[in-house]
């Protein structure tokens, strides 16, 4: 009897000792979170939240933010043939981005996981470097190289291929190319992951079975790089929809893009409410993207399972 | 010949797109030693004229410590609660740990331009004027994710009976996370700086909501002046941070190794 009493006391202590451990625990755990949850409440959330109200407020020509409830911020744009252009060439652009950047990439990738050892380390951090070199720098090198007296231009009129200058900046062209530019690191890492994925012996297959290296590389090697090609072309097509510094700085107010007629609406004309509405439709835009990709994903999970 | 000829093809494609990539560098950095007083490729002449100039303009100065202060910040601020969070969300069970790690990672889906436009108009309301800490809130943002990433992965692959034995001996939780986490996740911690660093240090679209008259940062300032001007001095500012960063990867190659870093699996 006894024995008995002290073990049921024992086990309360334990118990006690026990959940005594737990809430410490999730004390610690909250503690631990709580720095980086109160900035993104506070700084973050809070922030985009009451900058989505606004964009169902009128436009007040002194204010800037109106007092009357409205849904014509939304209407104006998906009803308006120049806005439309606008998201259009915005998605685009994007789209041209893309393409581009997994015809150059794929090669690249190739070849550095190809390579061995030292080489290999250097013609990663060759294909990485300009992430490190700041995008603005990046962007006014292009403008030295494609204006009118740049050095594409001059090179072209001296082998006499052209008699007057192209206007090359401030289109559609020179800011997809520096898009891919600033985004081909995100393609080459993404399809660099899935290669070096591939099992050596299914390659050896394919030879021993008398495949010519053209015939492997389209039957075997791309259709297993396919899921690393689709993740790459999610990331940049993601970050040049909604990217700003590019088009602002290589395609300037000639070709408006979202962003940057986000940006033009809130500090040149003072329209909070329209600006915020473009904002969230190109939120959107970029989230949908992402959504489709990744239903898609869980959806063909069987496929992407043979890597 | 069947198989040279495809491979020759392949290095010729790829060395073009190393030109491709190294072009518009290259070009800042020579065009900076230009003598003429507009740009011009290849420069004409041999002259640092345009980096003792930068002497006469005392506000490049003054954006670039600014600037350096601000990712110095953003880099220790960052890393220290990203650090914690990241803690938090690889050892302990709570609720809503789901729906908290969407949010930490959502700054890299959101266009920073509506990031920008929304803490502008917050600051604003809230009556926060431009200053050094409210961009380095700005940035503390930008950057979490990427610091969370890495520490995170760092986090995962970690032997934990390590601690286990440190705390049988007796030591305290804080003296096991200083001398046995810490020292073992070192250098997730370390790129994490050093890319919460870079990406301040390189941010134009939300600072260009956030900055006055007289708080500008690097890049803010180089946007501004290239839209009214065209003379090298743009080019010798940028070349002076290009030289900066390759200073800072042979440093990262040498305390870390940047193939290691960056490459999945060697």
């Amino acid at each position: 009897m006894q024995a008995e009493v002290e073990v049921q006391q024992e086990q309360e202590i334990l118990y006690k000792q026990e959940k005594k451990r737990l809430t410490r625990k999730k004390l610690d755990s909250w503690l631990l979170l709580l720095p980086t949850l109160a900035i993104f409440i506070f700084f973050f959330l809070l922030p985009l939240f009451f900058l989505f109200i606004t964009s169902f407020k009128t436009f007040d020509a002194g204010s800037g933010i109106g007092s009357e409830w409205t849904l014509q911020n939304y209407v104006k744009f998906l009803f308006d043939k120049f806005y439309l252009g606008v998201l259009w060439r915005t998605v685009k652009i994007g789209l041209l981005t893309t393409l581009v950047a997994i015809v150059i990439s794929y090669p690249v990738a190739y070849q550095i996981t190809k390579a061995n050892g030292r080489l290999k380390n250097y013609l990663t951090l060759l294909v990485l470097s300009p992430l490190l070199i700041s995008m603005v720098i990046r962007c006014y090198g292009w403008v030295i190289l494609l204006s009118n007296n740049g050095v594409v231009n001059n090179t072209l009129m001296k082998m006499g291929w052209i008699d007057k200058p192209l206007t090359l900046l401030y289109t559609e062209f020179s800011v997809v190319i520096g898009m891919v530019h600033v985004l081909f690191p995100y393609m080459v890492l993404s399809i660099m992951g899935s290669l070096e994925r591939i099992d050596p012996s299914v390659i050896r297959a394919s030879q021993n079975l008398g495949a010519s290296p053209i015939r492997t590389f389209f039957s075997v090697v791309l259709p297993l790089t396919l899921p690393g090609i689709f993740a790459g072309s999610v990331m940049v097509f993601s970050l040049a929809v909604s990217s700003f510094v590019t088009p602002a700085i290589l395609g300037g107010p000639q070709v408006k893009v979202m962003s940057f007629l986000t940006y033009e609406q809130v500090t040149t004309m003072l329209n909070w409410p329209y600006g915020s509405a473009i904002g969230f439709l190109l939120i959107f835009i970029a989230t949908i993207t992402i959504v489709v990709y990744s239903k898609l994903l869980t959806r063909s999970e069987k496929g992407v399972a043979i890597q | 010949m069947r198989k040279v000829l495809p491979k020759a093809g392949l290095n010729l494609f790829c060395l073009l797109v190393y030109i491709f990539l190294a072009a518009p560098i290259v070009v800042v950095l020579l065009s900076s030693l230009t003598t003429t007083e507009y740009i011009v490729f290849p420069p004409k002449g041999i002259t640092l004229r345009w980096y003792t100039e930068l002497l006469d303009h005392p506000e490049f100065m003054q954006s670039f410590t600014l600037s350096i202060i601000v990712a110095f910040g953003t880099a220790i601020i960052a890393t220290f609660i990203g650090t914690m969070a990241s803690i938090a969300v690889v050892r302990y069970e709570f609720k809503l740990k789901t729906a908290i790690v969407q949010l930490v990672g959502s700054p890299l889906l959101i266009p920073s331009v509506v990031f920008g436009v929304a803490l502008l108009q917050f600051y604003s309301w809230i009556g926060i004027a431009a200053s050094p800490i409210a961009l380095v809130i700005g940035h503390i943002i930008l950057t979490i994710p990427f610091v969370m990433r890495l520490v995170v992965a760092s986090l995962v692959g970690f032997d934990r009976s390590i601690e286990q034995a440190a705390m049988n001996l007796g030591a305290g939780s804080f003296k096991v996370f200083f001398q046995i986490t810490l020292p073992m996740i070192k250098s997730g911690v370390i790129a994490g700086a050093i890319f919460a660093f870079i990406t301040s240090f390189d941010d134009l679209t939300v600072a260009l909501f956030i900055v006055s008259t007289d708080v500008v940062t690097l890049p803010v300032r180089i946007y501004t002046y290239m839209q009214y001007q065209y003379d090298p001095i743009i080019t010798s500012v940028s070349s002076i941070m290009i030289l900066l960063t390759f200073v800072l990867m042979v440093v990262i190659e040498r305390v870390l190794g940047v193939g290691k870093v960056f490459a999945s699996k060697n």
